[in-house]
């Protein structure tokens, strides 16, 4: 009996949660899924159970290019992000006063909020008044100032280096923290038996540092998949939608062109895209999960 | 082959000296046992030797070869750690196999030398496991698999028992004493359990502050203690000090009792610190009387704490003596048995 009127009140206590979970992640899921099942015209819910939607936006002659840099912003700014922050993370792992203050200092570009970022570089890049372009030129590397959002050739690198500057540190940060707790006995003992700094690198930092590392991957990857400020403000997805990402176009079509037929099936390509990557993260971790986060 | 030998190693951190000038000489397949308190720089010098660390000045040696400048890999020396310092995601097989396998040594020596290893220190059924799935004494045996299948000239052990229990300790201790007789290998040892160097070492260093106090055999070292610090240090229980004045041949106590001779060649009303371990006082026939303070029978032998003009002084012996508690004891020093050591510098005096 006091069993049972527990199970209760703990169903009661957690009652709050489950409602603000259900309200306002399910519910407009649940939504987005339905609505992308659903043809709209002109504002008005045109029949259920269509794949309309789908088809319209797999006939769209924008999505490939979606796709495409969707794929740099994605996969390409993750890797990057991860990348740099390793190396960035090795680097700041050594002890000495320089990477001391560098430490306390490298989180700078994350406490900036995105549109202050975005505007910044969008500025700096810019191909008549920005100074990246203008100090190039003057230093007679090209001939005149290069448009560097304006080139739908550079745009979406650009793009992925103002990410990796603003999302990097963190993962440089947690990366150091990892490579910082591997024991040094086992590096020296790495050392007396015959490894290089590329071995101890390699066969006793990175297993030391994997689970830091999986995560980091993951977190970025959604990060990056999330992150609309950015791309939105510096170009809008242009020039002629050369730097279009899923984000920027999902938002474009729902809310400028209130296709929210399109918008809504583009929505659901990514959320199931999203779900893969947190399950793959989930199967790879999986025995250090059970394993209480060590090994 | 593998003899070690150094020559004033100096070590310094920043500006501070913590090895004063150390010489040692290690002559191949010799055991030997780096003892000291805390922070007297055991660790140091292992280390240094190891390549490890980078020594101020001084020059190390192994086979006539200067290694100062040489990488530890390229020392041909293995080291075990205190805390086995295995690699975690790495199972036992590939624990012992990793420096092997840097080396780029072929895949079936590789697994010969790691079979003939698992099979020296029983860990053959463990192969597969990973370190976590091991007991403290078993990834102590891996840890040493490590170092054996390189088959370098020269092992170096940092306190391996240390995390051990008293127990596992012990076994661990005739295992490794097996194995260096077994293998032939040079061995230098570091512990500050100065047992584990009476019992384990064919040649003990005595360090303290960055110095060697002494260097000698266990029993060479128990039986003629260079100064009042290894006289000290070595023993369990330690030696008693009491302080005395020759008289005529005799050590003579501050209140005029006679402890015992003199050891040979003290001038006439020296002083000195006289030593005397505690199995040396012989009970019963003497001209010294001291009253008991403590009994602590252990079994196989009796400590008595008496007093002796002011110092508690601690007695063991095996016989069966039924003193109690406020008896008076007769005792005498067994002869060549006193030490004596001056007060001002610890060195030993006189021949004995
Ligand atoms: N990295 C370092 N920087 C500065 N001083 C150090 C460093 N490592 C050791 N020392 C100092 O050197 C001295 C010797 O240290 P070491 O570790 O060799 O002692 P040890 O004899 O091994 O002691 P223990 O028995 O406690 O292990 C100590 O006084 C210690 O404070
Ligand atoms: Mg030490």
């Amino acid at each position: 009996m006091n069993r049972r009127s527990d199970t209760w009140l703990a169903y009661f206590m957690i009652l709050p949660v489950v409602a603000a979970v259900l309200a306002f992640v399910i519910g407009p899921t649940w939504d987005v899924g339905t609505l992308s099942l659903t043809s709209v015209v002109m504002g008005q819910e045109r029949g259920f159970g269509t794949l309309s939607n789908f088809r319209a936006l797999f006939a769209d002659p924008v999505f490939p290019t979606v796709v495409k840099n969707t794929a740099i912003w994605i996969l390409g700014g993750t890797i990057l992000c991860v990348m740099t922050g390793l190396a960035v993370g090795m680097f700041l792992a050594i002890d000495s006063k320089m990477t001391m203050g560098l430490r306390a200092i490298i989180l700078l570009p994350w406490v900036l909020p995105d549109v202050v970022t975005a505007m910044a570089w969008k500025w700096m890049l810019h191909g008549q008044v920005g100074v990246i372009g203008d100090y190039i030129s003057r230093m007679g590397l090209t001939d005149g100032a290069i448009s560097f959002l304006g080139n739908p050739d550079l745009v979406m690198w650009m793009l992925v280096i103002v990410l990796i500057w603003r999302k990097m540190p963190l993962v440089a940060l947690i990366l150091c923290a990892a490579i910082r707790s591997v024991p040094s006995e086992q590096l020296e003992a790495a050392r007396m038996d015959g490894a290089n700094g590329w071995h101890r690198f390699r066969f006793v930092v990175v297993p030391n540092i994997a689970f830091s590392l999986t995560a980091v991957t993951v977190i970025s990857m959604i990060w990056i998949t999330a992150e609309f400020t950015l791309p939105w403000v510096m170009t809008g997805g242009g020039p002629a939608n050369s730097s279009q990402i899923m984000s920027t176009y999902i938002y474009q079509q729902s809310f400028q062109f209130f296709n929210w037929g399109v918008g809504s099936a583009m929505s659901v390509v990514n959320l199931v895209f999203l779900m893969t990557v947190v399950g793959l993260y989930l199967y790879i971790n999986r025995r250090s999960w059970a394993a209480g986060g060590n090994s | 082959m593998g003899s070690v030998t150094l020559r004033n190693i100096r070590k310094s951190y920043g500006p501070v000296e913590v090895l004063h000038g150390i010489d040692l000489d290690v002559a191949d397949g010799e055991f030997v046992v780096l003892v000291g308190p805390s922070g007297c720089g055991k660790s140091t010098l292992l280390r240094s030797l190891a390549g490890l660390e980078t020594i101020s000045a001084g020059d190390i040696s192994i086979d006539d070869k200067v290694i100062n400048g040489l990488e530890p890999k390229n020392r041909d020396i293995a080291m075990v750690f205190q805390n086995y310092a295995l690699y975690p995601h790495m199972k036992v097989r590939e624990n012992m196999a990793f420096s092997l396998k840097l080396n780029k040594v072929p895949k079936d020596e590789i697994e010969s030398k790691v079979a003939k290893a698992a099979e020296i220190l029983s860990l053959t059924a463990m192969l597969d496991r990973y370190p976590k799935q091991l007991s403290g004494g078993q990834r102590q045996r891996v840890a040493m698999g490590r170092a054996i299948v390189r088959d370098p000239k020269v092992f170096l052990f940092d306190e391996p028992l240390s995390n051990l229990d008293a127990k596992l300790r012990v076994q661990m201790r005739s295992e490794i004493k097996e194995l260096h007789q077994r293998l032939g290998t040079t061995i230098v040892y570091v512990t500050h359990d100065q047992i584990e160097a009476m019992t384990m070492a064919d040649k003990i260093v005595v360090m303290k502050d960055g110095h060697v106090e002494q260097i000698g055999a266990p029993l060479d070292l128990y039986d003629t203690p260079a100064n009042l610090f290894v006289a000290g240090f070595i023993g369990s229980p330690s030696m008693n000090f009491m302080s005395c004045t020759a008289q005529g041949g005799k050590a003579v106590l501050s209140n005029g009792q006679v402890l015992g001779a003199a050891p040979a060649g003290l001038g006439e009303g020296q002083a000195f610190t006289a030593g005397v371990r505690p199995e040396h006082f012989v009970i019963g026939s003497g001209a010294l009387d001291a009253p008991v303070t403590l009994v602590e029978p252990t079994g196989a032998e009796i400590q008595f704490t008496v007093d002796i003009a002011g110092d508690h002084v601690l007695i063991t012996t095996r016989d069966r003596v039924t003193a109690r508690l406020g008896d008076t004891l007769n005792l005498s020093v067994e002869p060549g048995k006193l030490h004596a050591f001056d007060p001002e510098t610890g060195a030993r005096l006189g021949g004995v």
